[in-house]
């Protein structure tokens, strides 16, 4: 006995699905697509049940976020500072904290929310790159508090600041003279931390490591919520160590009723040896479900521009920062890259600057020229300053992309003064370059390092503004239709889902985006603030 | 209690560092307490391993050996709180991270004493890596602070003086030693070789890599500030600078630790006095007593 046919109307459906790219009724059956049409299908699959709820919303297929991290859905435990408004995940508008008066305020009245005398004040989201050359200081925090450990982690990740009960804690005076202590004029610590070796000592210390805490099955519920208000019903989480301990929070999740999103983890190379990470993600390949999907192996190769740890080619960092970092070694890099090549996996590079993207692209064509391989799909994921003639060579390796589109208006601006300058900035995330080499594409946001959106993430990719007004890159502007595809089909394709998800077509999963507006009724610039009303999941109605 | 000696041991890849680890676990006259960075290449004869717990292994020998993890502070913690502690802790850092970042954290680590901050070097391999393409600044960085130098594989290498050449260009304050399969005098890694149970007046007492040490008193507590500014001073052929001192205005004991234009004083009872060590260009002790001196009354 067939399960019921539940017909779904729509005012327009977008369907990205190349033989019927626009329609008005979908059709489902346990959880796929049954038919995508008109009124014909009310009649097409005998009795079904018609369901309107959407009659006045757009449909599109389920967005795909290549690059998040779900740990956004466990650092919204702690306060958020930062200076644009985020939606946490109960789907209330946290306010954007403009001045360091505001972020001290909103910790002062946590602070006096606090029982337990000994717990510390730990905040995430910090940003101050529009205060005007303003930095946050210890003597701030101690506003806060003078006896509580207080801590705040920025934004990028790669800075945090701490109040003098931390920095005494830590034995971080103003005679300690290391790397990563910053100073003020007069030599004493301001109590800005950088680098992972001070960070890492003061989390201790504070004892709450916050990104770094383990994500469980609450957490994971509430990186779905979050995805489904913005349209998402499929993400990444790149990447995840999966030891036993992460793989059973992610099957709790999602073999829950009702989980509201398919998340696809890449395993982080470098928690395994050689041997050992091959015959894992072998293994939890066969522990996939309908809703987690295992086969993605992530090597980082370098840091990010913005901390300077990115490696560059010539000529370097804008203002004379020495070049970056390998996180890799580039001759280990090849024989990483070579043993998961040759056992059959998929693997996405982490590469920021333009030699990390260089020199993972030869070694994949070294791997892909000793081990041919058809449609291996090895994804460069974030490659911020690759130029035409490494989209060329990446093209003719087979590899995808997946730009940080959302970087053109978080930190364009900083990378137009300080880290690649006014005329290289302009090929920041290049996604005209990318495609003109017909490179296949997606579109990221590397949640929570910017806020989980893809419509914003379009936005990013087709007008390229920076806060300032200014368009960084006009010539790598790319169209709504093109920047739509790198939110579907684009990200689908990277993740070799495809063929299940990313598009509204016959036998893939119902997975829908419900929008309030037809992004092609609304200027360009409009395509952020189109609404999202919520998702639709294997055929399932999510709110919104 | 007396501080550990820590050792950070760094080289690119391929360098041997896992190679002289594995030989020093093998051969280990003290209990070693290594955190290395690839766990999976610790190869120890089976025979030796005593247990195995996730990413420890202990030997039976009284050696232990940890995976580093991302934290090197808790690491350290772990090794100093097993009963017993480790005589000595050897650090591995990547082979593409710069050494001396690491190496800093020790200045503020209680219950460590740095000693010289080993870099190893493929001998053979050292003068291409240097103008490789991706490579060569990473490599050049790796030396920066170098204050012992390892010039491993020296049979495969063939001359060795362009090698030593490049590295005095690098970094000319530092010993240079030549080993060959990672085989080192553990020694070595001592700036002062602890004292011998019987000493043979046959042995030479002073250690082969030729760094010198300088003791200084204070006679009484020292201004903060002209510490501050003789430390800030100091040339570069001094290495390391640690010991006691009382500061004004109270005259509270700390501990100063200093290393390569990086230091830390920390509160700590101690019998007043630095040593310093340093290549043998480093300033004489009259030079280094007009550095530090004239100090108050106590």
């Amino acid at each position: 006995m067939p399960q019921t046919v539940r017909v779904f109307t729509a005012r327009r459906i977008l369907t990205m699905n190349t033989s019927i790219p626009v329609a008005t009724h979908v059709a489902v059956r346990e959880g796929r697509v049954l038919g995508v049409g008109g009124t014909e299908l009310l009649h097409e699959f005998g009795p079904v049940e018609r369901d309107d709820r959407y009659a006045g919303k757009v449909l599109m297929p389920g967005f795909v976020e290549g690059h998040g991290h779900a740990v956004d859905g466990l650092v919204w435990r702690n306060p958020y500072v930062g200076f644009y408004p985020r939606r946490d995940p109960a789907g209330v508008w946290v306010e954007g904290l403009k001045s360091i008066e505001a972020v001290i305020a909103r910790l002062q009245a946590v602070e006096r929310g606090l029982a337990d005398p000994a717990a510390a004040v730990v905040a995430w989201g910090f940003d101050p790159i529009f205060f005007g050359g303003r930095r946050m200081t210890a003597a701030d925090l101690d506003r806060v508090s003078a006896t509580r450990m207080v801590m705040v982690g920025h934004v990028s990740g790669h800075i945090q600041n701490v109040n003098t009960t931390v920095l005494e804690r830590c034995g971080f005076s103003r005679d300690s003279n290391l790397d990563g202590l910053v100073r003020n004029g007069d030599g004493d610590l301001t109590g800005e931390l950088q680098g992972p070796a001070v960070m890492g000592r003061a989390s201790r210390v504070v004892g709450d490591a916050g990104i770094l805490r383990a994500i469980d099955a609450p957490a994971l519920w509430d990186y779905a919520r979050i995805a489904s208000r913005v349209g998402v019903t499929t993400s990444t989480d790149l990447a995840n160590g999966l030891n036993p301990e992460n793989v059973a929070a992610l099957q709790e999740a999602t073999l829950s009723e009702g989980f509201p999103l398919r998340l696809v983890p890449a395993m982080r190379q470098r928690d395994y040896g050689l041997e050992e990470g091959i015959a894992r993600i072998t293994e939890l390949k066969r522990m996939s479900n309908p809703k987690l999907h295992f086969g993605l192996v992530k090597i980082t190769v370098d840091g990010s521009i913005q901390g300077f740890t990115a490696r560059l080619r010539w000529p370097g960092y804008h203002n004379g920062a020495p070049n970056g970092l390998w996180y890799v070694a580039p001759e280990e890099l090849g024989a990483i890259v070579e043993a998961y090549h040759r056992a059959g996996h998929h693997i996405h590079l982490h590469t920021n600057g333009d030699e990390a993207s260089e020199l993972a692209t030869e070694m994949v064509g070294r791997a892909i020229a000793a081990h041919p391989r058809p449609d291996h799909r090895h994804t460069l994921q974030h490659c911020q300053m690759a130029d035409a003639a490494i989209f060329r060579r990446m093209a003719s390796f087979g590899m995808c992309v997946n730009l940080f589109a959302n970087h053109i208006w978080y930190w364009g601006e900083q990378h137009r003064a300080l880290t690649m300058g006014p005329s290289r900035a302009q090929r920041l995330d290049a996604c005209a370059s990318a495609l003109a080499a017909a490179v296949p594409m997606a579109i990221h946001s590397d949640v929570p390092v910017t806020p989980l959106d893809p419509l914003f993430t379009a936005w990013c990719a087709v007008n390229r503004l920076t806060p300032e007004g200014r368009v960084l890159g006009a010539a790598e502007r790319i169209s709504v239709t093109q920047a739509l595809h790198a939110i579907t089909m684009g990200a689908a394709y990277t993740l070799k889902m495809d063929h299940l998800i990313g598009s509204i077509d016959i036998g893939k999963h119902a997975d829908f985006a419900v929008l309030e507006q037809d992004p092609y009724d609304v200027p360009a610039g409009a395509l952020k603030d189109i609404g999202v009303a919520g998702t639709v999941v294997g055929g399932v109605p999510t709110a919104g | 209690m007396s501080p550990i000696p820590l050792s950070v041991i760094g080289g690119f890849l391929g360098a041997g560092k896992t190679t002289l680890l594995n030989h020093l676990l093998a051969t280990a006259g003290k209990r070693y307490g290594v955190l290395v960075n690839d766990f999976g290449a610790i190869n120890v004869d089976t025979a030796l391993i005593a247990a195995r717990d996730g990413d420890t292994i202990a030997l039976t020998n009284g050696c232990v050996c940890c995976a580093m993890g991302d934290d090197l502070g808790a690491g350290l913690e772990r090794l100093a709180g097993r009963d017993p502690a480790p005589e000595h802790v050897i650090v591995e850092a990547s082979g593409v991270s710069d050494p001396w970042r690491i190496a800093q954290l020790a200045l503020i680590e209680p219950g460590f004493s740095l000693e010289p901050l080993v870099v190893m070097v493929d001998a053979a391999a050292f003068l291409g890596q240097l103008t490789d393409r991706w490579t060569g600044d990473t490599v050049a960085r790796q030396l920066g602070f170098a204050e012992l130098v390892v010039l491993n594989k020296a049979d495969l290498a063939g001359d060795l003086a362009p090698v030593r050449a490049a590295v005095h260009r690098l970094r000319p304050e530092a010993r240079v030693i030549v080993a060959a399969q990672g085989v080192v005098d553990p020694e070595v890694l001592h700036f002062v070789p602890p004292p011998r149970p019987t000493p043979s007046r046959f042995v030479a007492d002073a250690p082969a890599h030729g760094f010198m040490t300088q003791v200084w008193r204070p006679a009484g507590s020292l201004d903060r500030a002209r510490l501050r500014a003789a430390l800030e001073a100091l040339p570069r052929s001094v290495l390391r600078l640690k010991g006691f001192c009382r500061l004004a205005p109270d005259g509270t004991s700390h501990l100063l630790q200093y290393a390569a234009e990086r230091w830390a004083f920390t509160p700590q009872a101690g019998e007043p006095g630095f040593v310093l060590i340093g290549t043998p260009e480093m300033p004489d002790a009259t030079a280094t007593a007009a550095l530090f001196g004239p100090t108050e009354a106590a």
